[in-house]
């Protein structure tokens, strides 16, 4: 066994500064390290971080998201050669390599198939139980992936997208419900 | 094509956590073991293929490149495989290529993954922060913001193919669970063999319906190397040559909201049948539950070892959960699945898995797997699956060699 030779209190405070994690959390995660006489040769952890900003572009989906924002209203994009509806959209038809142009489609439509969330990662925790699903809209002929706002879900059930009185131009601007409620 | 031998086989044990070790370390023993049984030293190796999924669980771009500098193979080519948990599956396959090509005669294969340093320091568990990395790998744009993850990516297509067919039920995905962790109880290497029943299943807690807590693999560290060689050097090597004789690959849709029937099912795993129809091909095999002996399938969830019997053909599409009612896949059946435990029994070290899998099939081939010892194996399937909704799978055949 060897002594703790380093000082805690700035071990602390540069652990947090660097990772951003605050230091009653650390203290509380390393206290095996920070209060106890450990031998050399046992295991060491560290606490790290991996954090990159972005300003990521939407490209040649960025109408979508526009319409989302700025008129509440979602958009899909039509293959100018099959006239297949992606919703969410695409630029390129994927089966044809054609272009394709963009659609209105309904804010209403039907689960395909859903499944509800009581356990899930440290992002979206704390937002459990919530209901995954994907819903064809009237008009898209692909699925979306979405929550549902209600107790129950099942295949089959009509809903229709909510919008949030003030939205960011992201996927979240707006929730599906029931249809009727 | 040239043929491709399979001729050694190492496993660090797949541990909840290796804090004792680090990622290059336990790369290190898998590589020693396999080489050690093949008994060539690693400058006989003229390759390495590595299986590494996964960027953040080490907080480590480009991770093969210090494992390849750990393990000494200074001027080796060293090429990453990364296909979600398929990756296993897809270094051995990469690895099968530059063999059968010609390109080389003796390949190393590692598959490598510590999960569990990704630590919730709010919840004071590692889980939520293992799941948040994971879920980088469904679409940034439209499905992570909301909340999408694994079980629930699997989720959504099991419930699918339970709207379509009426099962599998939640009791016969249970006996998926009570077979996988059973059967691990003897694999020394295993984190998870226990002596569990339908009712501890059914009675654990929802995580993401319809799969409950023993529903899901159990994330894992470990490693596991191969080393493949062709037929030539393979038979100066051991006289106990396993051979890699099918391969299949098939990618499917990486947005599920795209399989709407037009090409390819939400309630199948359509790449799972359409690689295996090809190692079939490749293998000559032509009634897959007849012909195997046994099978290494990706059992993530209990319901994704269900689908897959339908896809590789073992039932028709909608039987799964019959197969595993009836007694078919156990032990003592006809076909025996997962002997070694499974993701579900052995947990799930994603870059490891496929070719920890890889290396059982290689074992019970060689008469070799001890308590998990399928009685005169001879042929072998093993699934490696991965990405959205089992988006990637490699599907190989393996035989014994006379």
């Amino acid at each position: 066994m060897t002594k703790r030779n380093f000082d805690r209190a700035y071990w602390l405070s540069e652990a947090s500064r660097r990772t951003g994690i605050p230091e009653d959390l650390l203290e509380k995660t390393f206290a095996g390290e920070l209060d106890a006489d450990r031998g050399v040769f046992e295991p060491l952890e560290v606490p790290d971080v991996m954090r990159i900003r972005y300003k990521y572009s939407y490209g040649g989906q960025s109408r979508f998201f526009r319409e989302i924002r700025d008129n509440a209203r979602i958009m899909g994009a039509k293959c100018s050669v099959c006239g297949m509806v992606y919703c969410p959209p695409r630029a390129d038809c994927s089966e044809c390599y054609a272009p394709t142009e963009w659609v209105p489609v309904s804010s209403e439509g039907a689960v395909v198939t859903c499944t509800k969330v009581y356990f899930s990662t440290s992002q979206f925790l704390s937002s459990v139980p919530y209901n995954c699903a994907y819903v064809k809209l009237d008009g898209a002929d692909t699925w979306m992936f979405h929550n549902i706002d209600a107790e129950d879900v099942k295949p089959g059930d009509r809903v229709k997208a909510v919008f949030r009185e003030k939205r960011c131009g992201l996927m979240s601007d707006f929730v599906f419900k029931p249809v009727g409620e | 094509m040239r043929k491709v031998a399979v001729v050694g086989v190492g496993a660090t044990k797949f541990k909840a956590r290796w804090i004792e070790k680090t990622y290059f370390e336990l790369a290190f023993d898998a590589v020693k073991e396999a080489l050690n049984m093949a008994g060539i030293g690693k400058d006989d190796v003229e390759s390495v293929v590595y299986g590494i999924y996964n960027e953040f669980f080490q907080r480590q771009f480009m991770p093969e490149l210090f494992t390849h500098d750990y393990l000494g193979f200074t001027f080796v080519p060293a090429t990453r495989v990364a296909a979600g948990g398929a990756t296993g599956g897809a270094a051995v396959r990469t690895a099968f290529m530059e063999v059968a090509s010609g390109a080389h005669d003796v390949v190393a294969v590692v598959g490598l993954e510590k999960c569990t340093d990704c630590w919730d320091y709010d919840r004071a568990t590692a889980t939520p922060e293992v799941l948040r990395s994971i879920a980088y790998s469904i679409d940034m744009t439209y499905e992570y913001p909301l909340g999408a993850f694994a079980a629930a990516e699997y989720a959504l297509p099991t419930v699918a193919h339970i709207e379509k067919f009426g099962g599998p039920t939640e009791e016969q995905m249970a006996m998926v669970s009570v077979k996988n962790h059973g059967n691990a109880m003897n694999n020394p290497l295993a984190q998870s063999g226990k002596e569990i029943t339908v009712e501890d299943v059914m009675n654990s807690r929802m995580i993401c319906y319809p799969f409950k807590f023993y529903d899901n693999c159990l994330y894992t560290e470990g490693a596991a190397a191969l080393i493949l060689a062709s037929e030539d050097r393979a038979r100066e090597i051991t006289d106990k040559p396993v051979f890699i004789t099918g391969v299949g690959s098939a990618t499917d849709m990486g947005f599920p909201g795209f399989k709407t029937g037009r090409k390819s099912n939400i309630w199948e795993f359509g790449s799972t049948r359409v690689a295996g129809e090809r190692a079939y091909r490749m293998a000559g095999i032509k009634n897959p539950r007849k012909e195997l002996d046994v099978v290494e399938i990706h059992d993530a969830f209990t319901a994704a070892e269900l689908l897959s019997y339908e896809a590789f053909g073992f039932c028709e599409p909608g039987g799964g959960g019959r197969l595993i009612e009836e007694g078919v896949t156990w032990m003592d059946g006809e076909l025996p699945v997962c002997p070694s435990g499974g993701l579900i029994g052995c947990g799930h070290a994603v870059g490891a898995t496929g070719v920890m899998q890889t290396g059982e099939a290689v074992l019970q081939l060689r008469g070799e797997a001890d308590r998990r010892q399928v009685k005169n194996a001879r042929k072998a399937l093993v699934q490696s699956i991965g990405g959205v909704a089992c988006a990637y799978t490699v599907a190989m055949v393996l035989e014994r060699g006379e």
